[in-house]
């Protein structure tokens, strides 16, 4: 057992946290791609928690693992996270979307402390992943670099030509989570663009792939577990998720992809995930 | 218009190989000596297929000059040879003798210009893919014969419409090409344009070569103008540079190794 | 004083014989004992571009990532985040076009220390023909923030590029050609200084001003132009594109009002378009002309070729200062063989 009965409480509690935290943020901000954020937390939470080897007193601590979100619209419930966990005061997520604010859509590393890559753009953050992962080798340092690609992500081009490299350079030193909520902006991914047998496909690219359910802390404890031991291949954890999870009225639906809240749906939304 | 390769042989040797005669002339101190004062023509003639063609050499008072065709007066010296491919045989080092004339009615100073001549003549032998040169001034002799003679054989090949060195020479624009032997100051060039051709001794001033093949030495010259060393080894083992356009400088080689094969 | 000063293995002997790209090859080779930080990467060209030269050095700090510009530049990128300098190399169309996004996004936007040797340019691949001739670079790359364009004249001050680089803690694109340009300078003996032009002949009825490789042919154009007419050419080398000396176009604008600018680019958006900016903006009044490839796709063929028909090269920027300033010429047409 990866997560003692305590470790699973106190982190679904925290997942609750970052849930009530997005919902509110896409309530007053106007408007945040809230259903892909929801459908990342537990990921998430899982590592920000429990596996990454972090300081968030210290951004730029040189041993420190790395996280970069691929799927760079996710962007508010990276933003909540890295807030809770510590990087930067809270109150900054008041001001999400606002002009010149620190905090928007996509996060720029430049302004966000804890924010390893300016992602938003589909298809650029696993490359980046990759390199940095390589560049640890070449310096031969051991910190870890985790990477969150979407599944819609995964049409694009340049997410296997690093899924390539990453397989060809044997960087073991990376983990992949693939955060399938089978949904993209146009509607679900098999009828805009079919990616199954999309774990076959991450097999095929010589990554270690495992499949979880993405919601199940324990699944994901599991997977890191396996994933932290294994040697020779990077490592793919293909997350069967809900878009929107946790909002009843969000979960499985592509329109939830972006959009603003008032302040009853925000009401409606935190009562569903719970206290 | 096309020529059998004796009749493109035959026009090398009148206006390329012949006139290199004034290197020997005038940077071999024995020749020079020897050659003092004199005055004489010397003309060599072969049968083409339709009618003879020739050049003279035109010894005056010291003073030396080829000029094409047949001498309108009396020449000192004959070379006749039977045929252009007697003529061009003679001047790639195959025993040959051509009928001289007018020998042995010579009076003894002509009797003089005839042993001068042969002896020339045999110097030139110098030009032969095999001929060592045994001395620093006989490489250098040779280094600068070979040059002057294939950058002028190059042009004359042009003029006389050779169909592939025409269409090389019909599409470029003013272009120089530059040949150089480092530590010595033998120069010559290939001025190109639209079709035209013009051979020139020295550095070209008046713009930068197109393409200048730089030997690094005279001893590093002979290898490849003697054709023992293809210009690709040349360049890796550093014994020839080539500045500028890499298919263009391979194609002047490649026209070279064909005036080489027409003359041996 | 350059943190990057030393003893270099290559000669001038070697400039002038080997290639552009060759030189680039064996400076940051060079660099590389000095700097352990630096990493090579190559997409599949590593041969063609020289870095090769760099990988068999450096294995440990070499890599190739296939025909996949798009995630070598985001790769790049990853590194440059990890602490290390990459240096990385490949055709300028694919450098420019086929990974923009990448260099843009994932290396400019981010301001990370990544330099880029983009080879090739122009219609320097003569040969390979449309697809791999590179005629937007320029202008694409002049528009990225944070990026430093620099479009050196031959294989030295390739070089002195690459190693300058170094100072910059931030993106670099360096522009080279195929490698059989001619070469300019003859040692490394001058003032070679990132957004300062190079005033490589003094004059006064005009100004040619040039980059990358059709700066040897403005020098030529001007001699020319000088002993057969009595023209008084400026000629600019202007290597930076990015930071522009726009002080030293101003200075020619004012000193001669008449302008003619040379690039192995289209004359969309490139040199010639970056100084009709600073004219414009200036408010001066001047002749003015753009000499490059005009707004069509190229065919293929020998570069020489090439330039000289879309006349870039020496004759063509001479027959357009002609034309600019109105006069004639005989040339003496004696074709005798000397002897």
């Amino acid at each position: 057992m990866t997560l003692t009965s305590q470790e699973l409480e106190v982190l679904q509690e925290r997942a609750k946290l970052i849930r009530r935290e997005i919902v509110d943020v896409t309530g007053w901000s106007g408007g945040a791609h809230v259903g892909g954020s929801l459908s990342m937390v537990d990921i998430l939470t899982v590592l920000y928690w429990k596996y990454m080897n972090i300081d968030p007193s210290r951004p730029d601590w040189e041993e420190r693992d790395r996280f970069v979100l691929s799927k760079g619209h996710g962007g508010v419930g990276h933003a909540v996270v890295l807030a809770q966990r510590g990087y930067f005061d809270r109150k900054e997520l008041r001001e999400f979307n606002e002009t010149d604010s620190m905090l928007g859509m996509h996060l720029d590393a430049h302004k966000v402390l804890g924010c390893e890559a300016s992602t938003g753009s589909m298809g650029h953050g696993l490359s980046q992943a990759v390199g940095m992962a390589l560049g640890a080798r070449v310096l031969k340092k051991d910190w870890r670099v985790y990477c969150l690609v979407g599944d819609g992500e995964s049409n694009e081009g340049s997410i296997w030509e690093a899924a390539m490299s990453a397989a060809h350079y044997k960087l073991d030193n990376l983990i992949v989570f693939l955060d399938r909520n089978h949904m993209m902006i146009d509607g679900p991914t098999e009828e805009v663009m079919s990616l199954e047998p999309l774990a076959d496909k991450w097999r095929a690219f010589g990554f270690e792939t495992v499949e979880v359910d993405g919601h199940d802390l324990v699944q994901l404890a599991d997977a890191i577990e396996q994933a932290l031991q294994h040697k020779g291949k990077p490592f793919m954890i293909l997350c069967d998720t809900v878009k929107g999870k946790g909002v009843d009225y969000m979960e499985g639906n592509p329109g939830w992809h972006y959009g603003g809240l008032s302040t009853e749906q925000v009401e409606a939304a935190k009562r569903s995930i719970g206290e | 218009m096309t020529f059998s390769d004796e009749q493109l042989a035959g026009k090398i040797v009148l206006h390329a190989v012949l006139p290199v005669i004034k290197v020997l002339l005038e940077d071999d101190p024995a020749f020079k000596k020897s050659f003092e004062g004199l005055s004489g023509i010397v003309q060599f003639r072969a049968q083409d297929t339709d009618a003879p063609v020739g050049a003279y050499l035109v010894f005056d008072k010291g003073d030396f000059c080829v000029e094409q065709g047949i001498f309108e007066g009396k020449a000192d010296l004959l070379f006749d040879f039977p045929s252009l491919k007697s003529m061009n045989d003679m001047f790639r080092g195959k025993p040959v003798l051509p009928r001289l004339g007018p020998l042995f009615k010579a009076i003894p100073s002509r009797f003089g210009l005839l042993l001068k001549t042969f002896k020339v003549l045999l110097a030139m032998k110098i030009l032969m893919p095999n001929a060592q040169p045994k001395t620093p001034e006989k490489a250098y002799l040779k280094v600068k014969m070979s040059l002057y003679m294939v950058s002028t054989a190059l042009s004359r090949m042009n003029k006389a419409g050779d169909p592939d060195m025409k269409a090389w020479t019909s599409k470029q624009p003013e272009r120089i090409y530059q040949w150089s032997v480092e530590g010595s100051d033998i120069a010559c060039y290939l001025k190109v344009k639209a079709g035209n051709t013009k051979a020139g001794r020295g550095v070209y001033t008046r713009r930068q070569p197109f393409v200048h093949m730089r030997f690094s030495s005279v001893d590093n010259a002979l290898p490849v103008l003697s054709n023992s060393v293809d210009t690709v080894t040349a360049i890796a083992q550093g014994l020839l540079v080539n500045d500028g356009s890499p298919e263009y400088g391979g194609r002047v080689g490649d026209f070279m190794l064909r005036i080489a094969k027409l003359l041996s | 004083m350059s943190k990057t000063d030393s003893t270099f293995s290559w000669t001038i002997y070697d400039a002038n014989t080997l290639s552009q790209r060759e030189i680039y090859g064996i400076v940051l080779k060079d660099l590389g004992a000095l700097h352990p930080e630096i990493v090579g990467l190559s997409a599949d060209l590593a041969k063609s571009t020289k870095i090769g030269t760099f990988g068999d050095a450096y294995p440990d700090r070499f890599f190739n990532f296939g025909i996949a510009e798009q995630n070598m530049f985001g790769v790049s990128a990853g590194l440059a985040r990890a602490g290390l300098i990459p240096f990385v190399s490949t055709f300028s169309a694919f450098a420019s076009m086929r990974a923009c996004e990448f260099l843009r996004t994932d290396v400019c936007y981010q301001n990370l220390n990544v330099k880029v040797i983009a080879t090739h340019g122009g219609i320097s691949f003569g040969s390979a023909g449309s697809t791999h001739h590179a005629l937007e670079d320029f202008a694409i790359v002049r528009a990225l923030p944070n990026l430093t364009v620099i479009v050196p004249a031959d294989a030295i001050e390739t070089a002195q590029a690459v190693k300058r680089s170094m100072d910059i803690d931030g993106p670099v694109y360096i522009r080279i050609g195929r490698g059989f340009e001619p070469a300019v300078y003859e040692s490394e003996d001058y003032e070679f200084e990132i957004g300062k032009a190079i005033e490589m002949r003094s004059g006064s009825d005009l100004c040619i001003i040039a980059t990358g490789n059709t700066v040897w042919h403005a020098v030529q154009a001007a001699d020319i132009l000088k002993e057969e007419s009595d023209i008084s050419a400026r000629v600019l080398n202007m290597h930076t594109l990015k930071p522009l000396d726009e002080e030293s176009i101003l200075k020619a604008l004012v000193d001669t009002r008449r302008l003619i600018t040379v690039e192995d680019h289209s004359i969309i958006n490139g040199l010639g378009s970056a100084v009709a900016d600073v004219i414009a903006g200036s408010g001066k009044a001047c002749a003015f002309t753009k000499l490059g490839i005009p707004d069509t796709f190229t065919p293929h063929g020998h570069p020489e070729d090439l330039m000289h028909n879309f006349k870039i090269d020496t004759d063509g920027i001479v027959e357009k200062v002609r034309e600019l300033l109105n006069r004639e010429f005989e040339e003496t047409e004696d074709w005798e063989d000397e002897v």
